[in-house]
């Protein structure tokens, strides 16, 4: 007589069974997103990019625009997707959660930067300090600290709020140097009375980054706030400066590409680095030698990732690396879409230079957002115009269906010659009061279709010049990406973070 | 005869199962339990040997260096000359007035210092005066536009005890920065 297995013994079998397919699953998914299934959000290194300015539809602007409405940017091919929530609180504000949490919904690049770099909001131009002005950590500090190789690259002067975001600490992010002064260093609000200039937190942000350390390698804009004592002191910190701060003597991307050692100084301009499209047009100006932002990525990782030499020190551990495409939101400010879009496809070339290396180095985690959105950037409907371009707003009263109808009444939306004068990258180009839309082809539109013409697909607008409250697009790479899925803000970004370099709790 | 090795085998098949699973979760655990690592509390360097800390008001050594003819004003060397150009710029005896726009970028003004150099019939430096501008929030923003406001006036008073042997003037700008 055959013997039945026992129910119970069944029961343990398929429990088992399925238990262990579904660890095997989380670690197939895990393989999937560039995250190696067991390492539980952890990684030698982070490559961490923004583009500051940049919305959603910089995004979808830029792949329309050179890879076409069914193409895709190599930051949307990164496997983990979602959005970063920005807002920012006001001066003297608690911590969200807190009794007297104050939020300012639309932010600036310095307190983002501080959010992310520190994990605390704080108000608008505080950098490196919370609402209150108590100084906080950054990830670069702790990362160094904890024995990483650190490195910070900007197309924006690298004492601008992104970058000076993870390397300095200020009431006011327009302490930048090469002078203190008290307008543009003390907070009076936030401390009561003037801190003595010997505290951190009103010392010149340039004088701050010459002296601390804190990248390893620094490359970027801003010469213009440095000066022959800060050069001093780099060189005597270990430092291999391009160029030079005593000078004013800008580097340049030869001395880029030849650069060596574990620590590297490079400023190629004495304020912001020039525009793509500027450079790409004027081939033969001073300003094409100038490095590329993907070219600055790319030699970072080289400095990062170089085998030490038997003098020098070396903890065996990975990197942080903080790459920023400044002009985004710069050109978005001015309302340029052709220069917008310019630096989106900069900056998305650099992601790619960070995805290929995660993608070989299989260690690395990856992580492309934004600081906020500017602009009001958005794509209409070819032939169609915007709300600046009228007389009024559109319509909003149905005489068929009374129902429908709002106030104060609005009978018809009307074009306003005033105000709309003609594509504004076209026919409209001379009228600095045009509000129309800047039109561009796509890789769809027939030949001869041309840039600035009504039968180009892409017809791009601006609400402002300023930067907007939107969530921002978040896309990720590698272990732990999957903690981007999803809407988070952005001070979860430090602990995502911290924790994949196991300098967090 | 008692049929137990189908039973036996899926017994150690399943021990092999659940065994796997608990490596699987174990390693899990360990990758938590290594997580408590504290802060380093010297992360941040609050000092920096080798810099003193700055005293009074930036000042720009080009404006003790220039000798203006009665009359004239000029612009003193400082290190943002190529970011922006003075419109307007003239001095009327008593202040030297005129508007800051910024060239380099279009993006708000957070920060601005201008000095004005005052001079004597000779030529001879007497003294200064300030201009201080610094924006609340994120700058002034064009009403009509909405984009940051570029250019920004600007007017230095001659100090009450140089009044009447002032006679020329210079302005430089020791602070600039933009959004």
């Amino acid at each position: 007589m055959r013997r039945r297995i026992p129910v119970l013994t069944s029961a343990t079998l398929i429990t088992a069974l399925v238990a262990t397919a579904m660890v095997a699953a989380t670690a197939g998914v895990a393989s999937a997103q560039g995250d190696p299934g067991g390492n539980q959000g952890r990684a030698k290194n982070v490559i961490y990019l923004l583009g500051d300015g940049m919305g959603r539809t910089h995004v979808t602007a830029a792949r329309e625009r050179y890879y076409g409405t069914d193409g895709k940017l190599t930051m949307e091919t990164l496997p983990s997707q979602g959005f970063i929530s920005t807002y920012a609180v006001e001066k003297l504000s608690g911590q969200p959660g807190s009794t007297n949490f104050h939020p300012n919904p639309v932010t600036d690049s310095a307190s983002a930067a501080t959010a992310w770099s520190s994990g605390v909001k704080t108000y608008n131009a505080a950098l490196g300090v919370d609402a209150t002005g108590t100084v906080t950590p950054t990830i670069m500090e702790l990362a160094k600290k904890a024995g990483f190789r650190t490195g910070n690259v900007s197309t924006a002067e690298v004492t601008d709020a992104t970058p000076a975001g993870q390397m300095s600490h200020a009431l006011a992010r327009g302490c930048q140097g090469p002078a203190y002064s008290d307008a543009a260093c003390q907070d009076l609000a936030i401390t009561g009375a003037a801190l003595p200039t010997s505290d951190i937190r009103v010392t010149p942000i340039a004088d701050q980054i010459a002296r601390n350390g804190t990248a390893d390698v620094i490359l970027g804009g801003g010469l213009g706030r440095f000066d022959a004592a800060d050069e001093t002191a780099l060189k005597d910190q270990g430092y291999s400066v391009l160029g030079s701060p005593t000078s004013q003597t800008v580097a340049t991307k030869t001395d880029l590409a030849a650069a060596t050692g574990q620590k590297v100084f490079g400023l190629f301009n004495r304020g912001n680095l020039t525009i793509e499209k500027a450079k790409q047009d004027n081939p033969a100006a001073v300003q094409a030698q100038e490095p590329t932002l993907p070219e600055m990525t790319s030699k970072a990782l080289e400095l990062l990732t170089r085998e030490p030499t038997s003098k020098e020190k070396s903890s065996g551990k990975g990197f942080y690396l903080q790459i920023e495409g400044a002009l985004i939101d710069k050109r978005s400010h001015a309302n340029d879409a052709a220069q917008t879009l310019g630096e989106m496809k900069a900056f998305d070339d650099a992601v790619k230079v960070a995805k290929d290396f995660a993608a070989k180095d299989g260690n690395t985690l990856v992580i492309v957002t934004a600081d906020h959105e500017c602009a009001g950037f958005n794509i209409i409907e070819k032939g169609t115009f915007t709300n600046a371009e009228a007389s009024a707003p559109p319509a909003n009263v149905d005489s068929g269906n009374t129902a429908n109808n709002s106030t104060p009444t609005r009978p018809r939306n009307v074009l306003d010659p005033t105000r709309s004068t003609g594509i504004i990258n076209g026919s409209g180009a001379a009228n600095p009061k045009n509000f129309a839309s800047a039109t561009f082809r796509i890789p769809s539109d027939p030949a001869g279709v041309v840039d600035g013409s009504p039968e180009a697909s892409l017809w791009l607008t601006y609400l402002s010049g300023n930067h907007t409250g939107a969530d921002v697009p978040v896309y990720a790479f590698g272990p732990g990406s999957a903690q981007l899925e999803g809407t988070i803000d952005n001070i979860a970004l430090f602990d995502i973070v911290g924790h994949a370099l196991r300098i967090t709790k | 005869m008692k049929r137990t090795r189908p039973i036996i085998v899926i017994a150690i098949a399943a021990a092999a199962v659940v065994i796997a699973g608990s490596i699987a979760i174990g390693m899990t655990t360990m990758s938590r339990s290594d997580a408590a690592t504290p802060l380093p509390t010297d992360a941040v360097k609050t000092t920096l040997p080798g810099l003193s800390a700055a005293s009074g008001a930036p000042e720009l050594a080009s404006i003790r260096l220039l000798h203006p003819r009665a009359g004239e004003v000029r612009q003193a060397a400082g290190p943002f000359d190529d970011r922006f150009a003075i419109d307007g710029l003239a001095f009327d005896g008593t202040t030297v007035r005129g508007a800051l726009r910024v060239t380099s970028d279009v993006s708000a003004v957070l920060d601005l210092e201008v000095i004005a150099g005052f001079y004597d019939a000779g030529g001879t430096f007497i003294g200064t005066a300030r201009f201080v501008y610094h924006a609340v929030d994120d700058g002034p923003a064009d009403p009509v536009t909405g984009t940051p406001v570029e250019s920004i006036p600007f007017q230095a008073t001659v100090p009450a005890e140089f009044v009447g042997r002032a006679v020329s003037a210079s302005v430089g700008v020791p602070v600039l920065v933009n959004e």
